[in-house]
C-alpha cells in the first residue's frame, strides 16, 4: 500500500531527476540539486521559523521565570510555557508539518536510487571522481565511508543549531544518535546519503545565516498575522475556571481541562 | 487493534523520530497525542486525529496545549 502511495512522488522525483540531468548536470548533482530544490520550496516555513524564534527571544525572560517556577514539574511546566505562549501571542518555532514534509521525499528518493542501482541509468553515475556510483551501497567502495563520516559531521552540526529548544537529555540522544544511524545508512544507496548530506550542511548554513540575522533585528512588535484574527484574550483564565463544566465553542484551542473524562474512558476497557 | 497504532506510533519515535528529531509546539507533542487518540478513540478515529492534529501543527498554527481526549472532531 505504501509503496502504491509513493509511485506517484517516486516518478517526480525521477523526472525531476531527469530534467536536472537533462540539462547537463551529472547524476550525483541532480540528486543535490534536488535537495536545494526542496529546500527552497521550505524556505518560506524557515522565515516563518525565524520570525518566531525572534519573537521567543524577546520574551525570554519571561519564560526563564517561569521555568524557574516549576523546575521540578516538567510536565506543569510545559503546560504553562504553553499557556504563556498563547498569552502572548508566540509561536513557537518548531512544528512536526515541515519536518513530516521532507519524510515523503525521503523514502521517495530511496526508492528512486534503489531502482536506479537496479537498472543503472546510462551516464555518469560518479561524483567528484571518488565516488564510483551513487547507485551502489554505501559500503561498496571507501568513499562511502568518508560520506558517512560527512554525514556524521553535518549532523551532529545541524542538531547543534537546531538544538536551541530542545531539553537536555533529548539534546545528548540527537547527538549520540548520528552514530547509531551509521549501521542502518551503511546499507544504504551512497545518493541517499549524499541527499541527507546536503540538506543537513544546508540546515547548518541556515543556523548560520539565522544566528547573525538574530541580534541584529530588534525583536518585532506583538506581530499578528494577516491570516488569525486578531483574538480578545478573555480575561485571565484562572478567573473563569472555577465553576464553569461545559466546553467553550471551538472558537478557542482547548484549555486544559483534564479533570473529567479520563475515568469515564479508563472505565469502559 | 488499537495497539497496532500505539506500535506504529513507537516504531515512529524509535527510528524516524530521532531522526527527524522535531520537538512538537503543541502539549503533548505530536506522537504522544497520536498514542493518546488510539488509545481513547481507537485505530480507525487515532489515525484521523492524529493525522488532523499533524496538520494543524505547522508555521501558522498558535500550538498550545491539546489534549485528545479534548478533541472535537468526533462527538
Amino acid at each position: 500500500m505504501t509503496l502504491a502511495l509513493l509511485q506517484p512522488l517516486e516518478h517526480l522525483l525521477r523526472h525531476i531527476l531527469n530534467g536536472l540531468h537533462s540539462i547537463g548536470l551529472p547524476w550525483a548533482w541532480s540528486i543535490i540539486g534536488l535537495t536545494v530544490i526542496v529546500r527552497m520550496l521550505l524556505v518560506p516555513l524557515t522565515v516563518r521559523q525565524i520570525h518566531s524564534m525572534q519573537n521567543m527571544q524577546a520574551h525570554a525572560p519571561q519564560m526563564k521565570e517561569l521555568q524557574k517556577k516549576y523546575k521540578g514539574d516538567r510536565q506543569k511546566l510545559n503546560e504553562e510555557l504553553m499557556k504563556f505562549y498563547k498569552e502572548n501571542n508566540i509561536n513557537p518555532a518548531a512544528s512536526c508539518l515541515p519536518l513530516l514534509a521532507q519524510f515523503p521525499v525521503f523514502i521517495g528518493l530511496y526508492y528512486t536510487l534503489r531502482a536506479f542501482s537496479k537498472h543503472p541509468p546510462p551516464g555518469n553515475l560518479s561524483w567528484l571522481h571518488f565516488v564510483p556510483s551513487v547507485a551502489d551501497k554505501v559500503t561498496a567502495h571507501w568513499s562511502g565511508y568518508v560520506l558517512l563520516a560527512v554525514y556524521v559531521g553535518s549532523q551532529l552540526a545541524s542538531t547543534y543549531f537546531m538544538a536551541g529548544s530542545m531539553q537536555k537529555s533529548q539534546q545528548m540522544l540527537m547527538y549520540v544518535l548520528p552514530f547509531a544511524f551509521i549501521f542502518v545508512i551503511a546499507r544504504f544507496p551512497t545518493g541517499l546519503v549524499l541527499y541527507w548530506m546536503t540538506t543537513n550542511l544546508w540546515t547548518v548554513g541556515q543556523g548560520l545565516i539565522t544566528r547573525r540575522l538574530i541580534p541584529k533585528t530588534p525583536p518585532p512588535s506583538p506581530r499578528r498575522s494577516s491570516r488569525t484574527p486578531a483574538k480578545e484574550e478573555p480575561p485571565p483564565p484562572v478567573a473563569e475556571d472555577g465553576g464553569k463544566p461545559e466546553h467553550r465553542p471551538a472558537a478557542t484551542p482547548s484549555q486544559p481541562r483534564r479533570v473529567k473524562r479520563k475515568k469515564k474512558k479508563r472505565a469502559k476497557r | 487493534m488499537r495497539y497496532v497504532g500505539v506500535l506504529l506510533v513507537w516504531t515512529y519515535r524509535l527510528t524516524l523520530g530521532w531522526f527527524l528529531g522535531g520537538q512538537c509546539k503543541y502539549h503533548p507533542s505530536c506522537s504522544q497525542y497520536a498514542i493518546d487518540a488510539y488509545k481513547e478513540f481507537g485505530f480507525f478515529k487515532g489515525t484521523v486525529l492524529a493525522a488532523w492534529r499533524l496538520v494543524r501543527c505547522n508555521p501558522w498554527s498558535r500550538g498550545g496545549v491539546d489534549y485528545a481526549r479534548d478533541q472535537r472532531v468526533f462527538t
